[in-house]
């Protein structure tokens, strides 16, 4: 071990630490004398469990502004992800086989179009603004007869930018194409009324929101043509849609983190807000900084920065004890650069050099001052070791 | 299992890196190959390496390389230079295999200086 002080953690948008009341009401549910039969059971200790899904489906339902009945319990958002745009894209080859995403998406998303164009599919691949936004315009022209499904993120992961929900579902609710949101880095942090978004079907993630690994939702619309295959098969439970026997202390965990985040969600926010500007004042005259995304439209709790003549690798160990994420993708086992970064015009140099700070609720100004000081030390370091060679 | 990416070697040749920097009326050699940029400087006395520094742009492995080499060659003959494989440093750092190639960049820029200094690039028999 070395003698450096504690670990400060800026990951938050890879994971969240569960929240010791989402704890409470999980431990409870495990043991001999809590409820933790099987809630498809028709006796009374499974109905008793079944009591919890059925309130953590209310919580959830709350917070998304919708009715439980729209909500499918998968293992987080993969799995929700995947269960939507095959499910949705199988549903629907009937009439059409087109599909329209971006390269910017989650792997979880990206990989899944990549699949589907192995089976005959045809993706439409929109390409992002600089900052990583959807032109509407580029959206609308590549629209077609056959188009079925739209597949944007509403939080990127690596730069925070929030993508136009409500425009881009207009767009789609014009042409009877359906729109699939992976919201996982929204759900619980944002605002996010699936009421009155023109979304059907949004993918999200307890652990992401200070709940516990392992659960996940996906949310369908009660609306004509708004149905999907399931992927999965061996039950009958929700609806067939996603079978198995349902995790209750894991559902009733993210139910507690859901009920959490509607009650915090202001306070969050503000609690965001004023560390990222505080991070983003502390760093921003360093030389050869760029931001990447755009500070003005974009989720407070991810703040994503590239920086000229830095190696990304040595200036995340020189970064420690800060726990932040590198533009070498999310998959850290990869020295690549970052696609997403890369997507919007940035160099591999760039990409490699980009470090994502993401905050929490439990990140302190006090953390914010050590991350300045220990960022600027770390370039300063770094550029006083490189070599000045001739062109 | 290591959780650590890093040798406790490479983190503290990384940390303090004692031989950083440049060094003037100097023999120097530059290399810029691989994702690695690496310039090393010798004043050479009667033969022998008096001061040895380098300047790196790299992953931490290639900068704890770049340390280690100076200071295990200075105050040794410069015609040693020679004899310096990046094999020696792959396995007492330790560096992993796929970054091999990196640290074949120090061994170039090492024998470059070998030839500055003494007119051979050659390794020793």
């Amino acid at each position: 071990m070395t003698d450096k002080p504690d670990l400060i953690y800026l990951d938050y948008a890879a994971t969240t630490p569960v929240d010791p009341r989402v704890v409470a009401a999980m431990s409870r549910l495990l043991e001999m004398d809590g409820d933790f039969a099987n809630p498809s059971a028709d006796h009374l200790a499974g109905r008793r469990s079944s009591v919890h899904v059925a309130n953590a489906a209310e919580q959830l339902a709350a917070l998304l502004h919708v009715h439980p009945d729209r909500l499918i319990w998968t293992s987080g958002a993969t799995e929700s992800n995947n269960l939507a745009i095959i499910g949705a894209a199988r549903a629907r080859q009937h009439r059409g086989q087109h599909l329209i995403t971006m390269p910017t998406e989650h792997k979880a998303v990206t990989d899944v179009f990549r699949a589907l164009e192995r089976q005959g599919f045809d993706v439409t691949w929109l390409l992002p603004d600089e900052c990583g936004a959807l032109d509407i315009d580029a959206l609308e022209a590549a629209f077609r007869d056959d188009t079925q499904l739209v597949s944007i993120m509403h939080v990127n992961n690596e730069t925070g930018l929030l993508q136009d929900i409500a425009r881009i579902g207009e767009s789609c609710r014009r042409r009877d194409v359906l729109l699939h949101v992976d919201a996982a880095q929204s759900v619980g942090k944002l605002p996010v009324d699936l009421g009155q978004l023109p979304v059907d079907l949004a993918s999200m993630t307890a652990h992401k929101m200070y709940g516990p690994k392992g659960i996940g939702g996906l949310y369908i619309a009660d609306r004509p043509g708004c149905h999907i295959e399931p992927l999965m098969f061996g039950g009958g439970q929700q609806r067939r849609l996603r079978p198995g026997t349902l995790a209750v202390h894991l559902i009733a965990g993210f139910g507690c983190a859901a009920e959490i985040a509607a009650t915090s969600l202001a306070e969050d926010l503000e609690h965001l807000t004023t560390l990222r500007d505080q991070l983003w004042a502390g760093i921003r005259d360093v030389p050869g900084i760029r931001l990447n995304g755009d500070i003005d439209n974009s989720f407070p709790g991810i703040l994503n920065a590239s920086i000229a003549d830095i190696e990304g690798e040595s200036l995340l160990l020189a970064l420690e004890p800060l726990c932040v994420a590198t533009g070498s993708a999310c998959n850290s086992q990869s020295q690549e650069p970052s696609y997403v970064l890369r997507a919007l015009g940035r160099s591999d140099a760039e990409a490699q050099s980009a470090i994502r700070f993401s905050l929490g609720r439990q990140t302190r100004s006090e953390d914010i001052v050590v991350a300045v000081r220990r960022y600027r030390s770390a370039v300063s370091k770094l550029r006083d070791l490189a070599p000045v060679l001739a062109a | 299992m290591s959780i650590e990416p890093y040798s406790t070697r490479v983190r503290a040749l990384f940390d303090t890196p004692a031989h950083a920097g440049g060094l003037d009326d100097a023999a120097s050699s530059s290399i810029d190959d691989q994702g690695v940029r690496i310039q090393l400087f010798a004043q050479v006395e009667a033969g022998s390496i008096r001061g040895l520094r380098f300047r790196a742009w790299g992953c931490p492995h290639v900068i704890a390389a770049a340390e280690a080499f100076c200071e295990c060659y200075e105050g040794r003959q410069a015609s040693d230079l020679s004899d310096f494989t990046a094999s020696e440093l792959m396995q007492s750092l330790p560096v992993p295999i796929e970054k091999s190639g990196r640290i074949l960049v120090i061994e170039d820029a090492v024998r470059s200086l070998g030839k500055v200094l003494c007119g051979t690039s050659e390794p020793h028999d």
